[in-house]
């Protein structure tokens, strides 16, 4: 491979998985902070591997000039945009390509990000090839009359179904990650979350549009993890599920593989669905000619009906768990890895055929967050902040150890991921219990209260894992 | 506060009428230097709207594009860091210093801080004003707002979370507004202060009081 150096225009966790494999695949990198992050371990790990050129101070990691500014000043010849803003951002991904001096961006071609990163997009090629998707607009609406007309079809329309308590969910269109989704049971409460929701959006993405769709009941979050080639090769890394999450929609358990049924009893041949939602993504994948990592994201009904949600063109934050349980070749894979070779033009080295699935792997997301009161984040100083090291657990956070951590509130806040793995669903569960038993995670903020964190939350629902 | 509180206070300002301004590169670039001597006076914006720029003090070239990096106060250069001409800088980096004296507003800003109930960011994070409150404010300026305790008032953006905040001071207006929507904040940092209505004479003297005590320096 051609010595490459990566520009890493993301932060924390995500910007320390990139640069340790871009440091396996002997590539050079440099990483970016802005003001609030200078105390993440990001920065210090790009200083110990990279020295002083190596880390950029730029105003915001939003802004798409200071990323190129620095790129050009550091001669990057590629850049990773993790999962963050960039990450789905077409425009972003065409004029790295497109400008003077031209980067590669890692991540499928711009113009799959451009038609599969936006939902609605996304829904009318899945209707086009028959993936089966969840009734609703497939537009965003702006228009508060037209909004009011849908929804009344969709509550009719499952009035005509038999359901007893019709409810739609209003989404911010631009939104991701679980942000700006409500859910409504009756017309007049809908005018007002539409309102709400708008502003709501207008505020956090400059822009008001939204999608109304039919809410699915008690449904599974699934996943499936694509890996393509720029030649036409598109392999999967399997399913997740992705069912535990807060009640702001946002996952807190993340599972490899999406069901158990060796020892779990489904209402519906779980093997069959997860093998229809493999198929269906891999179908849309190669239709589009997907050419790097990408999700596909399911919702399965209680009867086992499942229903394409939406793509995210990107790394996913718990690639990690589909990786713990993926071998190839009978080796260990790195899916972060994966995406930059072949987003710097390698060719997929091996075939389905090749990839093989052992145990059960549990992604657990560490939030200083109250559960208790809805998910509320905490803000203040960690001052402990430890783990247990065994073999079948791996920890990525952007969090130090050795000293204490003020928490920035411009991000999200995830603080680690810890991934653990089992020969089997129970296995995985009892070392999930065991480690998060070990963890150490104390603080206090400005008025000297405690640090609130997930950690009993996480241990209360590993019980309930993978269950329908 | 009471009037002689006031004019201690004042004499205390009058001790040390300036404030240092440090101007940071906005972000990444190459910087060009405008301003390259020290003392040199210097202006903030001028006009109803601010629409006429200070005093250009240097350039910040990105991506083909030239940005130009005003002076947002009166004053005197004071400092110039030591930056070769069209070397490379980061965001952040200071690049020069105003010594600015203050103005009026400022010195009544300052005492005003003393006098209205001031109401401060209880956690660190983005604070905005509910919608409602956020209209009459754009329409009828910030002294048309009534705060009632108890009435929901600001919403604070904690990691993309929401969370709505009620008001728990005395009944009054909104007198002065310290914050910009959706600026990032610490714990304690002054969003605004509002004063009782039977309070409004007893601050429109100390404004006076300020206008007619306290003699502005233009420098540039």
């Amino acid at each position: 491979m051609k010595k490459h150096k990566v520009l890493i225009a993301n932060r924390g966790e995500i910007a320390i998985r990139i640069l340790e494999a871009c440091r396996r695949l002997g590539l050079d990198f440099v990483c970016v902070y802005t003001k609030e992050d200078r105390a993440s371990m990001h920065c210090e790990l790009a200083l110990k591997y990279g020295g002083e050129k190596s880390l950029y101070r730029i105003s915001s990691y939003l802004d798409a000039n200071e990323i190129f500014a620095v790129a050009d000043h550091s001669q990057a010849t590629a850049i990773h945009p993790g999962y963050g803003f960039f990450a789905e951002n077409y425009r972003f991904a065409r004029r790295a390509t497109q400008r003077t001096r031209p980067l590669i961006f890692i991540g499928p071609n711009w113009k799959i990000v451009k038609d599969l990163g936006d939902k609605i997009n996304t829904k009318r090629l899945a209707r086009m090839l028959n993936v089966p998707t969840v009734p609703g607009s497939d537009r965003p609406i702006y228009d508060d009359l037209e909004a009011e007309e849908l929804a009344r079809n969709l509550f009719n329309f499952q009035k005509e179904q038999g359901i007893e308590y019709p409810v739609i969910l209003v989404k911010a269109s631009a939104g991701g990650g679980g942000m700006g989704i409500e859910e409504v049971g009756d017309l007049d409460r809908f005018k007002t979350v539409l309102r709400r929701l708008r502003n709501y959006a207008q505020r956090q993405f400059g822009n008001d549009g939204v999608l109304i769709e039919q809410r699915i009941f008690d449904f599974n979050h699934l996943e499936v993890q694509i890996v393509a080639d720029k030649y036409g090769n598109v392999v999967h890394f399997g399913t997740r599920n992705c069912t535990i999450q807060s009640t702001g929609r946002q996952k807190r358990i993340e599972v490899a593989p999406g069901f158990y049924p060796k020892t779990i009893s489904y209402a519906f041949d779980a093997n069959k669905v997860l093998n229809d939602i493999v198929k269906y993504s891999i179908r849309m994948a190669k239709y589009v000619g997907y050419d790097n990592v990408g999700t596909w994201e399911w919702i399965v009904s209680p009867t086992g009906q499942p229903f394409l949600m939406e793509v995210n063109t990107r790394i996913q934050v718990e690639n990690g768990v589909s990786a713990i349980i993926s071998r190839v070749k009978g080796k260990d894979v790195d899916i972060i890895e994966e995406q930059i070779r072949l987003g710097l033009g390698e060719k997929l080295t091996y075939t389905q055929r090749d990839i093989t699935f052992t145990g059960v792997g549990i992604e657990y997301r560490i939030i200083a967050e109250s559960p208790e009161e809805d998910f509320q984040p905490w803000v203040g100083t960690i001052e402990r902040f430890s783990w247990p090291k065994y073999e079948w657990a791996k920890v990525f956070t952007h969090v130090p150890q050795d000293r204490p951590y003020e928490i920035p509130t411009e991000f999200d806040p995830n603080l680690a991921m810890a991934i653990v793995w089992g020969k089997n669903l129970e296995e995985a569960k009892r070392n999930g219990l065991k480690f998060l038993n070990e963890v150490v995670l104390e603080g206090k903020n400005k008025r000297g209260e405690p640090l609130k964190s997930n950690l009993k939350f996480l241990k209360q629902k590993t019980e309930s894992i993978l269950k329908f | 506060m009471k009037q002689r509180n006031i004019s201690e206070f004042l004499d205390k300002i009058k001790e040390n009428p300036y404030k240092e301004i440090v101007v940071k590169a906005p972000h990444c670039g190459y910087v060009e230097f405008v301003v390259t001597q020290k003392g040199v006076p210097v202006s903030g914006p001028e006009g109803k709207y601010k629409e006429k720029p200070g005093t250009l003090l240097a350039y910040i070239v990105r991506e083909n594009n030239k940005k130009p990096i005003f002076a947002l106060e009166n004053g005197a250069i004071s400092e110039i860091f030591p930056l070769k001409n069209k070397e490379f800088v980061q965001a952040g980096t200071p690049l020069l210093k105003i010594r600015h004296y203050l103005t009026k507003q400022e010195v009544i800003d300052l005492i005003l801080q003393k006098t209205l109930y001031l109401v401060k960011a209880q956690e660190k994070g983005k604070y905005y004003f509910v919608p409602e409150i956020d209209k009459k404010i754009g329409t009828k300026g910030c002294q048309s707002v009534l705060l009632r305790p108890g009435e929901e008032i600001l919403i604070l953006n904690v990691m993309k979370r929401e969370k709505y905040i009620s008001y728990e001071g005395p009944k009054g207006l909104i007198y002065a507004i310290y914050f910009k929507q959706g600026q990032t904040l610490d714990c304690g940092d002054i969003l605004f202060g509002v004063c009782p209505q039977e309070d409004l004479e007893s601050i429109k003297e100390v404004i006076v009081k300020v206008q007619s005590e306290w003699e502005e320096v233009r420098i540039g």
